[in-house]
């Protein structure tokens, strides 16, 4: 695969500035990782990153409420934001005419977010937040399955404890002041990094960067990162859940701490999870879903997050007349025979063509090259990661891969959360109190 | 005072974009191939078309399309469902095969290099599939807890719930293209093996090949995989999309939810519509940007939902148009009075000159986006060859959003968004909402069972 070029800058006020050209459409994408996420939030303030994320896009000093994503699809451009456990990212893609238009934006709202603050636009996206929430949790059958498995794989102390979209309780406790800290403390230049990658001249480009953001003063008073290291590393025994909830079938999570994102032991986790669970001649879809047929679907991934611990999830949602303890067994057979066995070598020339292929078309899109330029700079402070990617996956080996899974997807390190359909649950209510706990 | 500018910056010069260049064969078996070359690019991909969508199955065999186009990645005469798995994703290719309601469509993406025994295993897909009674009743009993898994989403028993009280029960777009789960239960192997061989043929058949490709060779490759083969199947039933008519909400009751899906709407416009580029701005402008009428009102000033959006679902017959959002429970009689609001906004008056203009530099400019990958490409060439519609249709497609005018968007509000038969559907927790509901006075209310 042709190399990403990489061009690497830094402002005086600490802003960091990649820029990647690519002139083949007349399109550029900007991309800004603030090193801000739900793991920066204090107790009782969970949910807080996020709700300030949609804080971004109520207008700043020169640009009013609705005109930011107005200024950016009136030329033709997409934008978002995103918030997750390590961090907030922010991101227009538009015509490349208008590159100037989506620096302006973002600058004036890193340099003046709080002159155009009110309690009414406070008010506002808390409310729209909250149903964000009720929206992909509290009305979606299995909806709460990522902040059970966070709440559980995580001890109470450590940030990844609970979820980035936060309690209903703690949104409606969010003032003003929490914003202004907020900003003050995190949303600053030597915070964050900008990401340009598409159809520019670099001198203007950085001219441009320079003349918005270069006079937005820094945060010489960064606070430490969140204390995450875990000690021991693993969970220390199984620890078990099931939930009664609104679902016909019923679905077995695992879940596991497995090492950060951007380590050798991670990328073997990535392979490993793959051999499990990518594409139908993975082995659980193979297994399970063809042969077996006790799972209705399967899926395995990991969190790519750097706070002390990665998570690896696998799931399998039981067949009608399946139940979920055989349909568990399955899936620790699984974990057990691959650790046992190893891949052979055309399962893993497999998993590693079809990363191959998954990684050119994801990268394809100016807007997710710029993405991972910023995260690699913002987590390892290391861009030329993104030309790394495929030898570092395609470097897994049968041993690392027999390695990882032992190690760590091991039952001494494994949460098992079962959904089960609420009346087959022999009257139980869903709710916290019904919560099996152990270990 | 700010460090930053307080104006707007100036635009630059833009520069031109054009939709790639393509190429149309029609081998002699009928079979019409599209060639988009891309090169310098890392992919390139394949898609295989067939009028064997749901509109050319037989209603009393609902389903068998979208059944047959799942069967057939399950193996290949030679290769049984592990070996076609593994021949193929060795190559690092995931074949998929679905189907909608105007086509159904077998298609992979593939580093270049593989693309020559990507074809081959395709063209033997399609030509040979294996269709194991194994395998068959595997994906039927995996179909029948999809359809089950659905209905406990609310959004998904939303859309489902909205086409069975739209239509009448005797069109077929009152139901989901994939069947229900008493059509699909009654079908059998046999079922399969006579759509896929009335429909799977070459005769009306479209290969669209895009991205980093040498045009000779795939010719090559596609004549030796597909060129001898030969027939044409009939191709789709007509469909007359008659609505049950009638202003009315219709309330399935979920007990416990926390929110209300809300899905507000009528038929449509099909496809070939002449006000296509109107109706396509109206929608935008009613639900399909940020500060589009429906957002800006329930979402950015009354928080009463996380978004809200409108949308054209366009088939050869005229399938749905709706409004669509999520609303909290506490609030679902006064978000549906609103969304309804917007609906007889929009059909009342020009939108605003800047609105029009924000949406119309929207859907213009946004253009080059569409075509960034290899697949937008490529998925582009597919309406084309699916309702034949002109060559140049991407060359014209801005001038022609370009030259709607704001009295043009009002008129196909007017024409399509017919008040008197707006159904509203609601699933949400009647025991809280249905008294509310029925004071609205939007139209009479009936409740009804999601089974």
């Amino acid at each position: 695969m042709p190399s990403v070029p990489i061009e690497r800058h830094q402002l005086d006020n600490g802003l960091r500035v990649i820029l990647s050209r690519d002139d083949r459409a007349p399109v550029v994408a900007v991309n800004l990782w603030y090193d801000v996420g739900s793991k920066h939030e204090q107790p009782g303030k969970t949910g807080f990153a996020h709700l300030f994320e949609h804080l971004m896009f109520q207008g700043s000093e020169h640009v009013g409420k609705t005109e930011h994503f107005a200024y950016v699809q009136g030329v033709g451009g997409t934008l978002n934001g995103t918030t997750w456990l390590d961090r907030t990212n922010y991101f227009e893609t538009l015509p490349s005419h208008e590159l100037e238009l989506a620096l302006w934006l973002e600058a004036d709202r890193m340099a003046s977010l709080l002159p155009a603050m009110s309690q009414e636009k406070l008010d506002n996206q808390r409310d729209v937040v909250k149903n964000e929430r009720r929206f992909s949790v509290d009305n979606q059958p299995y909806g709460t399955w990522d902040e059970r498995i966070q709440e559980l794989l995580f001890p109470e102390w450590h940030p990844y404890h609970h979820p980035a979209i936060g309690s209903m309780e703690d949104l409606s406790a969010a003032s003003l002041d929490d914003v202004k800290d907020f900003f003050d403390t995190f949303y600053r230049p030597n915070n964050a990094v900008l990401s340009i990658v598409g159809d520019f001249e670099t001198d203007a480009a950085l001219a441009m960067v320079r003349r918005h953001f270069g006079d937005i003063p820094a945060n010489p008073k960064l606070p430490p990162p969140p204390q995450v290291v875990l000690d021991p590393f693993i969970l220390g025994g199984e620890k078990r859940l099931v939930v009664p909830d609104q679902v016909p079938l019923p679905r077995v999570y695992l879940a596991y701490r497995i090492p950060v994102f951007g380590t050798p032991e991670h990328d073997a986790c990535e392979v490993s999870a793959d051999l499990l669970g990518a594409g139908r001649a993975s082995r659980l879809y193979a297994n399970l879903v063809r042969d077996k047929q006790l799972a209705q679907d399967v899926a395995v991934f990991v969190f790519p997050v750097v706070g002390g611990a990665a998570i690896l999830t696998a799931w399998a949602t039981a067949r009608p007349g399946i139940g979920h303890e055989s349909l568990e067994a399955a899936l620790l057979e699984e974990i057990e025979r691959l650790a046992a066995e190893g891949p052979g070598a055309a399962e893993l020339e497999r998993v590693r063509n079809l990363h191959h292929a998954g990684s050119a078309a994801a990268l394809e899109r100016i807007a997710e090259r710029a993405d991972r330029l910023s995260m690699y700079t913002c987590l390892f402070d290391e861009p030329e990661r993104i030309n790394r990617e495929i030898t570092d996956y395609t470097s897994v080996d049968d041993e690392r891969v027999r390695d990882a899974v032992t190690r760590y997807l091991a039952a001494d390190n494994r949460l098992v959360l079962t959904y089960v359909p609420a009346e087959a649950a022999d009257g139980a209510e869903p709710g916290p109190d019904e919560r099996e706990l152990s270990a | 005072m700010s460090p930053v500018s307080t104006l707007r910056p100036a635009s630059g010069a833009p520069r031109p974009y054009h939709f790639p260049a393509f190429s149309r064969h029609r081998l002699s078996n009928g079979l019409t191939v599209w060639l988009v070359p891309l090169p310098g690019r890392e992919l390139v991909n394949v898609h295989l078309l067939f009028d064997a969508g749901a509109a050319a199955e037989e209603e009393a065999r609902a389903g068998v399309a979208s059944l047959t186009a799942r069967l057939l990645v399950t193996g290949t005469r030679s290769l049984d469902a592990a070996a076609f798995a593994e021949a193929t994703e060795r190559l690092g290719i995931e074949v998929s095969s679905e189907s909608s309601w105007d086509s159904a469509r077998a298609a992979f993406q593939a580093l270049p290099a593989y693309l020559g025994e990507g074809l081959a295993l395709l063209a033997e897909m399609v030509r040979e599939p294996r269709l194991d009674p194994g395998e068959f009743e595997r994906l039927k009993a995996e179909r029948l807890g999809d359809i089950m898994q659905a209905r406990s989403e609310p959004g998904r028993l939303a859309d489902e719930m909205f086409l069975d009280s739209l239509y009448v029960p005797e069109t077929p777009y009152h139901r989901l293209g994939g069947g229900t789960p008493e059509t699909v239960a009654a079908l059998t192997l046999d079922d399969v093996r006579a759509h896929h061989a009335a429909h799977y043929l070459p005769g009306r058949a479209h290969l669209i090949v895009a991205g980093n490709l040498d045009p000779d060779a795939v010719i090559g490759e596609v004549e030796a995989g597909l060129g001898g083969w030969t027939g044409a199947g009939p191709g789709h039933r007509e469909i007359s999309p008659l609505a049950v008519g009638g202003r009315r909400i219709v309330l399935v009751d979920r007990p416990d939810s926390v929110q209300s899906e809300l899905r507000v709407g009528l038929p449509g416009i099909t496809r070939f519509d002449p006000r296509y580029f109107s109706a396509t701005v109206m929608a935008a402008t009613l639900g399909g940007v940020f500060r589009s009428y429906l957002n800006l009102r329930l979402r950015e000033e009354l928080g009463y939902t996380y978004g809200a959006h409108a949308g054209l679902d366009l088939r050869r017959a005229a399938g749905p148009m709706s409004a669509r959002s999520a609303v909290q429970t506490e609030v679902t009689a006064p978000a549906l009075t609103e969304l309804v609001g917007q609906l007889d906004l929009i059909r009342s008056s020009d939108p605003a000159e800047e609105m029009l203009r924000e949406v119309k530099d929207f859907l213009i400019g946004v253009f080059p986006l569409r075509f960034e990958t290899t697949g937008g490409v490529a998925g582009a060439i597919e309406p084309l060859a699916i309702y034949g519609l002109p060559d140049d249709y991407w060359q014209t497609y801005r001038a022609n959003l370009e030259a709607v005018t704001a009295a043009e968007v009002r008129q196909a509000a007017e024409e399509i968004i017919d008040p008197a038969e707006l159904l509203c559907l609601v699933v949400g927790d009647a025991a809280k909402i249905r008294a509310e509901l029925e004071a609205t006075g939007i139209g009479p209310l009936e409740v009804r069972s999601a089974e």
